[in-house]
């Protein structure tokens, strides 16, 4: 568990040694939603959006973990790690592969449609305001 | 017994979604009755789960839980059903079946279409009937994922792009809000609303990890909802969509995502959230209260009808937020009410939109020119529904107002009620304008069959008569019963009151303890 | 004494049924006719045969169920309810016939929307009128700004259209929004009240107790908001812009709903909230120190005051007829408004048997001026010399009602100014008293030479209209046609929107056109006189029909009756019952 407040007042670079997991899940998904943002290609949104979900998967990941911790299986021995956000990240994925594939599929009948994959050309195609 | 009725409402739809496709390989139209068949059960069911708890006079009896597979919360995933939900739930079966049966002669008629709606009932029933964080985010994105889906099923390039646009926003949304939802596990390690809550008020409303996850939900399903600014994909979607698409998601799927929020912030958070963080508050009725200006002038602004009523939609919930802002149980009643007002009304606004569209090629307000003699009984559910939109009594949509309005006095936030009571000429500024061009403007020259039943019309009698069936023949009858019965019973639901008390009261005792 | 019946409902339900079987049987315009006429007589039946038990001390009353928690959707016909519903529902016959006769003399268009709008209009002014609480009213409020809406833009010019957004939003402002306010108001006012079990809004003579011990403050915003509220209705200044403009619709439609129902039910509305909600006695007490005996009445007193004298003044530069008589209307209402105000018994006897008395008259006046158009396509004054000699009959009724506005002995409004003056002067408020002295020979001044140049001026020798024609403060040197001032629409020709006529060349015209006086409608001169002077006609009806003649002559004839033997009519004694039921008010 993070001891609420301690983010803020942890200097950086104890930031970095021992919380390292959530530096990367805020990087990475700050990463893919910019891209989601700020690159005009479809896929590439896509693409964004994927890394956005998975920073948040890592998080979920990285917060079961504890030292010296096995994987949740009845046969093995203790401690364990917490098998809730396990299950939690596995349907996450599910739903996230459904998502991809969705959008993907919405960019394929774009493309055939206006022949580009560029948000900004379709939004002149279309006429979106 | 009564706990097995939550586990239908959610599995029916969802098992009944694989038929249309299963029978589709043998008959071509296997579609439509089966839907029909889900739909009409599961409104049967939730008129059942609204009845018990209608009748209840227990506190358990008001409370249905079902644990699913038989694990006891808060490890299992329970159902809840209470007053709240089972009004949900009627609005969704009512709404669902008033749809299908508009969408018999107008499609889009694929089997595929009819499973996706079943798998959206089943989503949005989910939605409202889940008692656990993650479940919801789960039928979130099912619901989101179908909307994609059904969006895009009108084969124009238009609907893709709505529909991907939807889709960037709408994941993002539903990503926000897993991380508020993950914020709350890690800090409590629980899922469960009422386990949450319980741990939540030990550990302080205060404290910054509760008030990060509060902002990540809020935001997220913000998202959902609409309101501004984040609305920018709801106008494209709503607009591209099959008509009859634009019906089903601007009545429930907003509408859902609005309850998840009202769920959320008084099952989860609580009122005592909102008192202590005062900030939060202020924030969300801020931003609420410039949503419904805003989403009324862009209303005002546009000239395509369905856009009209996208818009629309942005300015009416953001009344809704605004009254769960407010934090008072009075506002809240208001916000449930306009909740299920606003979802009947917008349903039929588009259809009747779908009518006229279908019929004439209408699609902008100066296409509705004179289309009011050439189609009455549409025309006339427009514009009462119009009005009932902008808080004309008799109406349902006078009843959400006056409480919103009325909880805004009370706890004082007079800038809200002034902005509440001046809603009445914001709403007023898009919906006149529809009114008028269909009743006053003379319709234009260009369109043939007007001139010509125009100068019929002289010639027979010297006003109107003629029209009536006319050349309304053209649309399916059930299409425009269906929006003269909706459009009667937003009026009729002016004498409503005692059932929405009646069923939320237990509710809100809870919430407002 | 209570009495559980359904007649008020009745009275309503009766014309609202009649509405539907208009639209249905709209291809045969006999049988529709003849359901307004059967509506508008068994409506005045119903609304009649309660006012011997209401002056008796009865109460009927229908409870249809609650809407909110502690208000019932109730309908109840008390001695003010039952003033103004029999007001409007007599009203509603005289003008009935004389629709008939205009709108088939005009060949007007949509004649059935216009018949069912015109039943539901008059169906939600009687459900105003016996509308148990605020929130009931409220209801009635709104439907009646729907339904009036289809009258106003009637003719669907773009004239119209404006005139109809403007009507509604400035009605929607008025209802939806400071109507709504108030109510809530008042309905959290009287929650907080100490031993309430639930919030109310019923109207009680008097005034509900709670408010009297309500947070002086929200209370007096509550009164001012609602006052406003009905004040856009009744013309209150600055809200008065609707009328003028509204005046495009069809000329029964401007007799019955702008004279009669709509503006009537917002000064009713004030009626209500005056006696009713708050009561004088507590209104007086409202209120900073320094307003004195009024108290929060008294910014309402002002208003009026100020209404009554700019809109008259206004109304002397009008030269369109029914401008002239638009603002006349503004100007007659705050009368009524001022009487409320002053709360003082006399004064409170004044304006409300002004409701029934400007009724009267201003029906005849507008009835006239709907006459004179159809017959000769006149509107404007400055070409009505003269026509005494064309239409002997109406200018008579003409000459009486304008004779009563200015306050005449003989003549209904006579009787009311005399007690509003008298109230004023009892109360010490002598100041309104001047105020009304002042209007009453400004009322003369723009109503006397229209009466006048009609008997004893011809066409070609005539003083010019109207008396005051150079813009306030010497700017403005543009008039397209004496219309008016800063009249909104700069150029625009009025005749030719109110002249539906011009739009409908094929239509079969009225037999008594039988004059020349058509020849040129559609090159750009409307109205006048023709060539040689106007035609003489005799004094037995030649001028016109008798179907909107025979209207005229009974409104004319009413607004002599009020003046003569007000008692007699019932008018004087249902007002004089319902200000000797309110307690703390002494005659």
């Amino acid at each position: 568990m993070i001891d609420p407040g301690s983010v803020l007042t942890t200097d950086l670079v104890g930031l970095a040694t021992t919380r390292h997991a959530y530096v990367l899940f805020v990087l990475l998904s700050t990463i893919g939603l910019y891209m989601l943002i700020a690159n005009e290609n479809l896929v590439k949104k896509v693409i964004g959006v994927n890394m956005f979900q998975t920073g948040i998967f890592l998080f979920f990941i990285t917060s079961a973990y504890r030292v010296g911790g096995s994987a949740p299986i009845i046969e093995g021995a203790g401690p364990y790690v917490s098998p809730l956000p396990q299950v939690i990240v596995l349907t996450a994925i599910v739903v996230g592969i459904s998502l991809t594939a969705v959008g993907l599929a919405l960019s394929i009948r774009l493309y055939n449609e206006y022949g580009t994959l560029r948000a900004d050309a379709l939004r002149e195609v279309i006429g979106d305001e | 017994m009564s706990d097995v009725l939550l586990a239908l409402l959610v599995t029916v739809p969802l098992v009944a979604a694989i038929f249309p496709l299963l029978f589709g390989l043998r008959y071509e139209n296997a579609g439509w009755p089966i839907a029909l068949a889900g739909s009409l059960v599961v409104t049967g069911l939730a008129g059942t789960l609204a009845w018990e708890i209608f009748t209840a006079s227990t506190e358990t009896g008001q409370r249905l839980v079902h644990e699913m597979a038989g694990y006891p919360a808060p490890y299992g995933i329970e159902l809840v059903g209470d007053g709240l939900s089972a009004l949900i739930a009627l609005l969704i079966s009512v709404v669902s079946v008033a749809v299908l049966i508009y969408s018999r002669s107008t499609g889009p008629g694929s089997n595929a279409f009819y499973s996706g709606f079943l798998l959206l009932m089943g989503g949005l029933l989910g939605m409202t009937l889940t008692g656990d964080l993650f479940n919801l985010f789960v039928f979130l994105e099912i619901v989101g994922l179908i909307t994609y889906a059904l969006v895009a099923s009108d084969d124009s390039g238009m609907a893709a792009y709505g529909a991907l646009k939807y889709l960037f926003l709408g994941t993002v949304g539903a990503s926000l809000y897993l991380i508020g939802v993950g914020y709350l596990l890690v800090r409590t390690g629980s899922l469960n609303m009422l386990d949450l809550q319980a741990r939540l008020a030990d550990i302080g409303y205060t404290e910054p990890l509760v008030q990060a996850a509060f902002g990540f939900i809020l935001i997220g399903l913000m998202l959902k909802i609409a309101v501004f600014p984040l609305h920018t994909w709801q106008p494209d979607a709503y607009t591209y969509a099959p008509d009859t698409v634009s019906a089903y998601i601007s009545a429930l799927v907003s509408t859902t995502a609005a309850y998840a929020l009202i769920r959320i912030s008084f099952d989860v958070f609580t009122v005592d959230f909102f008192a202590a963080n005062q900030l939060i508050t202020d924030a969300v009725v801020l931003v609420a209260s410039i949503s419904i200006v805003v989403g009324s002038l862009l209303a005002a602004m546009q000239t395509e009808i369905k856009r009209v009523f996208a818009y629309s939609s942005v300015a009416q919930f953001g009344m809704i937020v605004v009254a769960i802002g407010l934090n008072s149980r009075t506002a809240l009643l208001g916000a449930v009410i306009h909740l299920v007002g606003h979802g009947l009304m917008k349903a039929t606004l588009f259809m009747g939109a779908g009518i006229l569209s279908s019929a004439y090629g209408a699609t902008t307000i100066s296409d509705y020119a004179g289309l009011a003699k050439r189609s009455p009984i549409t025309s006339g559910g427009i514009a009462v529904t119009g009005l009932a939109l902008v808080g004309i009594p008799p109406s349902i949509g006078i009843l959400g107002k006056w409480y919103i309005a009325l909880g805004a006095v009370e706890s004082g936030s007079w800038s809200v009620a002034i902005i509440i009571f001046i809603s009445t000429l914001l709403t007023l500024t898009y919906v006149a304008r529809i009114i008028e061009t269909l009743y006053f403007n003379p319709p234009e020259a260009t369109h043939e069959e007007t001139a010509a039943s125009e100068s019929v019309e002289h010639v027979a009698v010297g006003d109107e008569a003629v029209a009536d069936g006319g050349l309304e023949t053209r649309v399916a009858t059930e299409r425009i019963v269906v929006v003269a019965v909706l459009a009667v019973s937003t009026v009729a639901l002016f004498a409503s009151v005692d059932l929405f008390t009646e069923l939320l009261d237990p509710v809100f005792g809870r919430f407002f303890q | 004494m209570i009495e559980p019946t359904i007649r008020p409902l009745a009275a309503v339900a009766v014309s609202f049924v009649a509405a539907a079987f208009i639209l249905a049987s709209g291809r045969r315009p006999n049988l529709r006719e003849a359901w307004t006429v059967l509506a508008s007589v068994s409506m005045f039946g119903i609304v009649a045969s309660m006012v011997p038990g209401v002056l008796a001390g009865e109460v009927y009353v229908t409870n249809l169920g609650t809407v909110l928690p502690g208000v019932d959707f109730v309908l109840r016909a008390d001695p003010l309810g039952v003033l103004f519903a029999s007001l409007a529902s007599l009203l509603w016959i005289v003008t009935s016939f004389y629709s008939i006769g205009y709108m088939r003399g005009l060949d007007e268009h949509n004649q059935t929307r216009y018949f069912a709008s015109f039943a539901v209009s008059v169906a939600s002014a009687v459900g105003i009128a016996f509308a148990g609480n605020l929130l009931t009213i409220f209801v009635f409020y709104e439907v009646l700004s729907v339904a009036t809406y289809p009258l106003v833009a009637h003719d669907e010019t773009p004239e119209a259209r404006a005139a109809g957004r403007k009507y509604l939003a400035y009605t929607f402002f008025g209802g939806g929004v400071l109507v709504l306010a108030g109510t809530v108001l008042v309905y959290w006012l009287t929650s907080l009240a100490p031993g309430a079990e639930s919030a109310t809004v019923d109207f009680t003579p008097g005034g509900i107790s709670a408010l009297a011990n309500a947070d002086p403050t929200a209370a007096s915003v509550a009164f001012i908001v609602l006052a406003l509220g009905f004040g856009v209705k009744a013309g209150l200044m600055p809200f008065h812009q609707w009328l003028p403009s509204a005046m495009v619709a069809p000329t029964p439609v401007s007799g019955l709903l702008h004279a009669v129902a709509v503006v009537k039910s917002g000064v009713f509305g004030i009626a209500r909230v005056v006696l009713d909600v708050f009561g004088p006695e507590t209104l007086a007490d409202l209120g900073p120190a320094s307003f004195g005996d009024l108290g929060i009445a008294l910014p309402v007193a002002i208003i009026a005051s100020i209404t009554l004298t700019v809109a008259s003044i206004i109304a002397l530069r009008k030269d369109h007829l029914k401008r002239r008589l638009a603002y006349s209307t503004i100007s007659q209402l705050s009368y009524i408004v001022l009487g409320l105000a002053l709360l003082e018994g006399d004064a409170l006897i004044g304006g409300l048997l002004h409701i029934p008395a400007h009724a009267f008259m201003k029906l005849t006046l507008f009835l006239c001026a709907g006459i004179i158009h159809v017959e000769t396509h006149t509107d404007n004054i400055s070409e009505m010399a003269g026509i005494g000699r064309r239409m002997p009959l109406t200018m008579t009724a003409f000459g009486i009602a304008a004779a009563g506005m200015a306050g005449i002995p003989l003549v209904a409004g006579f009787v009311s100014k005399w007690y509003i003056v008298i109230g004023a002067l009892d109360g010490g408020n002598a100041v309104f008293a001047g105020v009304l002295l002042v209007s009453g020979v400004l009322n003369i001044a723009y109503f006397w030479p229209i009466v006048y140049q009609a008997f004893f001026e011809t066409p070609d020798d005539h003083d010019t209209k109207p008396l005051l024609e150079g813009p306030f403060g010497g700017r403005d040197a543009i008039r397209a046609d004496g219309s008016g001032r800063t009249d909104d629409h700069g150029t625009v020709d009025i005749d030719a929107s109110v002249d539906p006529d011009a739009n409908h060349e094929g239509g079969v015209h009225h037999a008594h056109d039988d004059t020349d006086e058509h020849h040129d409608d559609h090159h750009g001169h409307h109205g006048g006189p023709p060539a040689g002077g106007w035609p003489k006609r005799n004094w037995r009806g030649g001028e016109s029909t008798w179907f909107m003649l025979g209207p005229i002559l009974t409104a004319a004839a009413l607004s002599l009756l009020l003046g003569i033997i007000p008692h007699t009519i019932v008018f004087m004694r249902i007002v004089e019952t319902i200000v000797g039921n309110l307690p703390g008010v002494v005659v």
